[in-house]
């Protein structure tokens, strides 16, 4: 019932145009203002704009040329490259961090805790440049791990190994993937009750009976929204792939980068915008799942 | 008896997983920490990577560029969120999905793109200064931050603390401020390592909007220099971490040792 009260509201508002902006504004609380138009100025309008350009040649004239261009190669082949990268790291990424999450509330304690929070925060974000040079270091041909691993009888190198490699920068990226993960899941698997657990052992369950009722489906929409974070995290990355790539992986990212550095031909002015509409709409495919699944959840949580 | 036999095997296999998981984490930092102290060969080891660090021109200048930065972001973000998180539990039920699908966004819509954005769209004024970085690092770090909150304050009875605490004559402002933020600290306090770790490693923003920050910066100086470059590295790394370390572990004593004894 109160779904279709909500309805008939933004009905009404969507049905005349005039002062619609006005009615739009009218209906956000109060409170709610700062946040909104903090988030128009920053993050709206000039995600607005690149809409908008991608679409404008040189003359401002509207056009599709940029779009049709992201279906051909070498932007084809980035998007493909950008896409299985995303999946790939986000899937080594969450399974890894799903299990540490878990271990990390059994083995509780407030410190490790404090510790994993800590660390998972910094990992998470300074990622980037720092970790990229870091490993190029330690796995490097000279390095300590390269030559730890030969010691103990595994010559990376004369399998072929190489940072530079999608293998490589899938292991790199998944030193800021799993952080993410744990930083994003463990307040789930905190949320999980020991109440729930005693109170389900009582009724006559067994561990797995309480893990298959209880504990999955209460872990299963957060994990999967983590899943498509650390999906659009990985498929957007920049610095970490641009320190690790020496040009031989093309990423979006790293065009868009370096069309806005500069490196363009007269008739692609615009093509930035139209490979970060691309980014936008592949992200935004990824979202409407998780959007599902919040839906269910809150229904759930009701 | 069998309790606590589960319980003590549960933990060992827990531990095991986080050991073997804390090895991985540590080798490359281990590893690039002996690189970044050789000199000349593989066997001598000294500072002198470190020392080169800090005679780099700039290292000073844009070390404070990015505290700046830093400092302004995580004012604003608090600013902006955990008054906005609170109305939203207290009274706002009902606009919590559209604030959580809008907050959101910033994560999925990828910084390569908003910057890209924000090259043509940002007003000019803004432009012009280093400063517009700390808007831009508000925005990218509220999906967490608003998550961090949101987290925080769900399952915790906010109405009766209000309710309480306004009846016993508290302003709005007090409730905020010793009610609503020590209920939820250590929220608040994630939200703000969030950002702050955020802000100090960014590096897209910075670079696309051309501005010099400390890690675009460290970028350009590693172009010389591999052992300095990774001696740069692992330093930024560890003060970061030992900066939020401390920030974890003295800021948010007083409010866990209750937990300790649960």
């Amino acid at each position: 019932m109160r779904n279709t009260a909500e309805s008939t509201v933004v009905v009404k508002g969507a049905s005349s145009s005039r002062g619609a902006l006005h009615r739009l504004i009218k209906q956000i609380p109060l409170p709610l203002l700062p946040l909104f138009i903090f988030l128009t100025i920053f993050f709206f309008w000039p995600i607005g704009a690149v809409a908008l350009k991608a679409f404008k040649d040189n003359d401002g004239a509207y056009t599709f040329t940029n779009i049709q261009l992201l279906f051909q190669d070498p932007y084809r082949l980035a998007f493909k490259n950008s896409i299985s990268l995303g999946f790939i790291s986000a899937l080594v990424g969450s399974i890894i961090g799903l299990i540490l999450a878990i271990a990390i509330e059994k083995r509780g304690g407030i410190r490790l805790k404090k510790f994993v929070a800590s660390i998972s925060g910094v990992l998470a974000n300074t990622g980037g440049v720092p970790l990229a040079f870091m490993f190029l270091a330690a796995f490097g041909p000279e390095g300590l791990v390269t030559n730890f691993l030969k010691a103990i009888g595994i010559d990376l190198y004369e399998w072929g190994f190489t940072l530079f490699s999608f293998t490589g920068l899938v292991i790199v990226y998944s030193y800021f993937q799993i952080p993410i993960m744990i930083i994003v899941f463990s307040p789930a698997v905190s949320s999980l009750r020991r109440e729930w657990q005693e109170s389900a052992e009582n009724l006559g369950a067994s561990r797995f009976a309480y893990w298959l009722r209880v504990g999955i489906p209460i872990l299963l929409p957060s994990f999967l929204a983590s899943f498509l974070l650390l999906f659009a995290s990985a498929f957007s990355a920049f610095a970490t792939a641009r320190a690790m790539t020496v040009g031989n992986i093309a990423l979006v990212p790293l065009v868009i980068g370096s069309l806005l550095d500069g490196n363009v031909t007269l008739n692609q002015a615009n093509l930035g915008y139209a490979l970060a509409l691309g980014m936008i709409v592949i992200s935004i495919l990824a979202m409407v799942p998780y959007l599902y699944i919040q839906s269910r959840t809150s229904k759930w949580q009701k | 008896m069998k309790k606590i036999s589960n319980y003590v095997s549960k933990n060992i296999l827990s531990t095991t997983i986080l050991l073997v998981a804390a090895f991985f984490l540590f080798l490359p930092l281990i590893g690039a920490t002996e690189f970044s102290l050789r000199d000349g060969g593989p066997d001598r080891h000294s500072f002198r990577s470190y020392k080169w660090i800090f005679e780099q021109s700039g290292f000073k200048e844009n070390l404070g560029v990015t505290f700046k930065v830093t400092a302004l972001a995580v004012v604003l973000n608090l600013l902006i969120m955990v008054p906005t998180v609170t109305w939203l539990h207290i009274s706002g039920q009902k606009y919590r999905r559209l604030v959580e699908v809008v907050t959101i966004l910033p994560l999925i819509i990828p910084v390569v793109a908003l910057a890209t954005g924000a090259q043509t769209a940002l007003p000019s004024f803004l432009h012009n200064t280093v400063l517009e970085l700390s808007f831009m690092y508000v925005v990218i770090a509220m999906p967490y931050s608003y998550r961090a909150l949101d987290i925080g304050m769900s399952g915790k009875p906010l109405n009766t603390y209000v309710a309480a605490a306004r009846n016993l004559g508290a302003s709005w402002l007090k409730v905020l401020l010793t009610v609503i933020t020590p209920c939820i600290w250590p929220s608040v306090l994630a939200a703000l390592f969030l950002t702050v770790a955020l802000s100090l490693g960014e590096f897209t923003l910075a670079q696309l909007l051309h501005w010099s920050t400390f890690p675009t910066w460290v970028s350009n100086v590693s172009q010389e220099n591999i052992l300095g470059a990774t001696a740069l590295s692992v330093g930024s790394l560890f003060s970061a971490w030992l900066l939020l370390f401390g920030f974890t572990f003295f800021g948010s004593n007083k409010t866990d040792s209750s937990k300790d004894k649960e």
